[in-house]
């Protein structure tokens, strides 16, 4: 196939009845306005508001003269008189570099260069679908929706440039920034185009470019917000800023789902700065003119909670009751082999902690919030101020990492319940203890594997459970495909070992296609097979996150007689289809690896009397900078439509590094984190 | 309450707090300069790393009276225009993912290449392993502190 030419059945069959296709439905149909306000937006935001909510904008890589006239071909696209492409990204940035990835694929169908391109953060509308980043479905969702955006704009240039020229459209072509006469030498430029464009209406057809021909999709580029980044001008949640803004710390009830009984707060009103103590209905808000006073005045709070029950709780009491659900009543018969799987607690511990911003006012609610979720944060603010949605507005900031907990509205909620008693802008800050201590966990999740070792099967768990407890769990950076592919995968480690096998051998065994490929690159690129010093040793993983991408990692570990795992090298083949950005693949890969090694060797929560016992990155240790391995990520090329990548990076790690240390070690770790004293033991 | 001339950046503000009001609360709620981060307020992820005097330094557990006649440089007076040779080797090595611990990384870095204009990758983890990244990006800051070290 050449180019794409697709009707709009096509493109509902092709993309699916996702997001992506319901966003697609309303954007084939005519719907999106064809004015320049993209979208009916409620917002009594001024000027100065209007920077804040609009700070993942800020800033242009290239200096441009003001625009004077702007053209809105659809809700994803704004070009304007200086041929500058801005891009409506409605998915939000925590790092993943979605907004990039978006706007490289209107760039490349509209016909750019990318340092005249803009990203802008979509307001919170149901015009743009379900707006939950989530899932590692943004680029597959998409994938097609935003070349179209791109591809219509473009052939709608086209057409007002061979108006222009008295010629016939098709004739037309156009290199970044210009539409060319069929002459191949006159040129017009974008810019000098989009009014007469604004004025042509829908294109008859949607072609779409060749993708062989690609200029910018599968080329690397740098997250677009990066110079912002690097000198402290990106906006995220905690950076807004609102006249008369104050802010506010929460006492919230050290075990889970419980309220205080009674408290004190003399002490807390003593603190200076401190204006007002706010009871919400199960936890005590203190507001101050700063940050640090309201901190201050929260930890002088005297409260007695009332805790019930859920004070005898205890998460060795929760693996226990588990585990002996799970494990079989009789031993494994001779010629089969068992195991026990068990991953804990795991917290997010994105490096902003939890907040947000939110004004009560004249019958709405602004919220300011760094969340993956703005429409479930609507609703929720809704219910919980009592407005209806219509009257809750939610500006997406850039988030300080997301890996799920973002996902959730309980930050969001509680600072619209303080604002609107306190009568004005509050921005709710967490300290790490807050964040760390009332999370949505990684869930504990157990799995007890049996085999017969007569036949090479591929492994799945006889049981598999999740600790039930008072304790809140929720989406954690690939979710169950996390403790999935730890225990299949160390299972399989198992069983070539028991069979006397070579690892590779075995997993070339059970898997096949694009599978067995990564694997296969994986190992070569590795090494596999060659030798190493004693002490150290090789292990493979693999693991197709969602189904969608296949992700293969070979980690050498280097084990010393601490017991403490060095893990020095990861060499990590992903397929994941056509690579729209390839090294952000390879920063995911990294990013993947870094958060599942913490999980793996450092990291979890614990629960004593049912309360988690970590409070800082001292008992939460995070992988450091002398901890991150040499991680080299190979890409397989593919004609395939791109699956995603945000996640697909955690799952093998864990397992390529338990199966490594036993070839370092002989020995088999089945929980995580292998932390030194399970080694020396 | 005391009262105080900050120089930051080459700027005096002046500031009515108490003595023990940590810099970063001064910096972010005060005085509006939020490249500074909160990350953990215990002086253990290093997102809120400043200059003091040259010095990198913990904003989060420095209380104000501390550095009231010092030189403070923060994330937004590294340059005047992001060219700081740092700033440009993070975008060339393309390091940032979520950011939000990229400015205390920066910050700790050029203090790193002000004392050792030419570190090893063991000199760089041992100067940077106290600034945290939940991301990841350590094996591109290491790459990005090298071609500044050579840009420089």
């Amino acid at each position: 196939m050449d180019s794409r030419t697709l009707s709009r059945r096509d493109f509902i069959k092709l993309v699916g009845v996702g997001t992506g296709g319901l966003v697609l439905a309303i954007y084939l149909d005519g719907c999106a306005p064809q004015t320049t306000e993209p979208v009916p937006v409620i917002s009594s935001l001024t000027p100065s508001q209007a920077d804040i909510a609009a700070g993942t904008s800020v800033g242009t890589p290239t200096a441009t003269p003001a625009a004077s006239y702007t053209w809105t071909p659809s809700i994803f696209v704004k070009v304007d008189n200086n041929g500058v492409l801005t891009v409506t990204a409605c998915r939000s940035e925590m790092g993943q570099g979605i907004h990039t990835a978006l706007a490289m694929l209107t760039a490349e169908e509209l016909d750019v260069d990318w340092a005249n391109v803009r990203i802008e953060q979509a307001p919170t509308d149901s015009q743009f679908g379900d707006q939950q980043t989530g899932g590692s479905v943004s680029i597959s969702g998409y994938y097609l929706v935003m070349r179209m955006a791109g591809a219509k704009a473009r052939q709608l240039l086209i057409k007002a440039a061979a108006q222009n020229w008295g010629v016939e459209a098709d004739q037309c072509t156009t290199q970044p920034g210009f539409a060319i006469h069929p002459d191949g030498q006159q040129k017009l430029a974008y810019g000098a185009l989009v009014e007469k464009a604004a004025q042509i209406g829908q294109p008859s057809s949607m072609k779409l470019k060749d993708e062989t021909r690609f200029r910018l999709v599968g080329s690397d580029i740098g997250h677009w917000d990066a110079p912002q980044i690097v000198t402290g001008k990106a906006t995220y949640g905690l950076d807004v800023r609102l006249p008369g803004m104050l802010y506010a710390a929460i006492a919230r009830c050290p075990v889970f789902g419980r309220r205080y009984n009674s408290y004190d707060d003399s002490a807390a009103k003593a603190v200076n700065g401190v204006r007002q103590v706010i009871t919400l209905d199960d936890r005590i808000a203190v507001v101050a003119d700063n940050s640090w006073a309201a901190i201050r005045g929260r930890d002088a709070l005297q409260v007695a909670w009332d805790e019930g029950d859920t004070s005898n709780q205890n998460s060795e009491t929760f693996l226990q009751a588990t585990a002996a659900r799970l494990a079989a009543q009789d031993s494994a018969p001779a010629g089969s082999i068992d195991a026990l799987y068990q991953i804990p607690y795991e917290a997010h511990a994105t490096l902003e902690p939890m907040n947000a911003t939110a004004w009560f006012h004249d019958g709405i609610c602004e919220v300011w919030a760094p969340t993956q979720n703005p429409q479930a944060v609507q609703r929720a603010v809704a219910g919980a101020v009592r407005l209806s949605t219509g009257k809750v507005i939610v500006n997406v900031t850039l988030l300080g990492g997301g890996f799920g907990r973002r996902l959730q509205t309980d930050y969001a909620e509680e600072a619209a319940l303080v604002s609107k008693a306190a009568g004005a802008p509050v921005q709710v800050v967490w300290t790490r203890a807050d964040d760390l201590q009332h999370d949505f966990y990684h869930p504990m999740r157990l799995q007890y594997f049996r085999t017969s070792l007569d036949r090479l099967n591929m492994p799945s768990p006889q049981g598999n459970r999740t600790a039930s407890s008072s304790v809140p769990t929720g989406a954690w950076r690939s979710v169950d495909n996390f403790p999935q592919a730890y225990g299949i995968q160390c299972f399989l480690g198992e069983m070539a070992a028991a069979l006397k096998r070579d690892p590779l051998e075995v997993w070339l065994a059970v898997y096949n296609g694009r599978a067995a490929a990564v694997i296969q690159l994986a190992a070569d690129k590795a090494g596999w097979g060659s030798a190493l010093p004693v002490g150290q040793g090789r292990g493979l993983a693999y693991h197709a996150t969602f189904g969608v991408t296949h992700v293969a990692m070979v980690a050498e570990v280097a084990v010393d007689t601490g017991g403490v795992v060095r893990v020095r090298r990861v060499v990590s083949a992903v397929d994941c289809g056509r690579a729209v950005n390839p090294d952000n693949i390879a920063a995911q890969m990294e990013g993947g690896i870094a958060f599942g090694l913490t999980a793996a060797l450092k990291a979890q929560i614990t629960i004593k009397d049912g309360r988690v016992e970590q409070s800082n990155f001292t008992d939460y240790p995070i992988l450091r900078i002398d901890e991150m391995p040499l991680v080299e990520t190979f890409v397989v090329e593919s004609d395939r439509d791109p699956s995603g990548i945000g996640e697909m990076g955690v799952p093998p790690i864990a397992p390529a590094v338990a199966n490594a240390v036993f070839a370092a070690t002989g020995k088999r770790i089945r929980h995580i984190p292998i932390l030194p004293e399970v080694l020396r033991a | 309450m005391p009262s105080y001339i900050l120089q930051i950046n080459n700027v005096a503000y002046p500031v009515e707090a108490e003595a023990q009001m940590p810099l970063l609360w001064v910096l972010r709620d005060l005085l509006g300069l939020t490249g500074t981060k909160f990350g953990c307020g215990e002086g253990l992820c290093g997102a809120c790393t400043v200059l003091v005097n040259g010095e990198p330094q913990r904003a989060c557990i420095t209380p104000l009276s501390s550095v009231a006649d010092k030189a403070i440089v923060t994330i937004e007076g590294l340059s005047e225009d992001g060219s700081h040779p740092l700033q440009r080797a993070w975008i060339a090595e393309r390091v940032s993912q979520c950011g939000y611990c990229q400015p205390g990384q920066i910050m700790n870095a050029a203090a790193l290449l002000a004392k050792n204009p030419n570190p090893s990758d063991a000199e760089i983890d041992a100067a940077m392993s106290g600034n945290l990244c939940r991301c990841g990006t350590y094996q591109r800051i290491r790459r990005a502190i090298h071609r500044a070290a050579q840009e420089a």
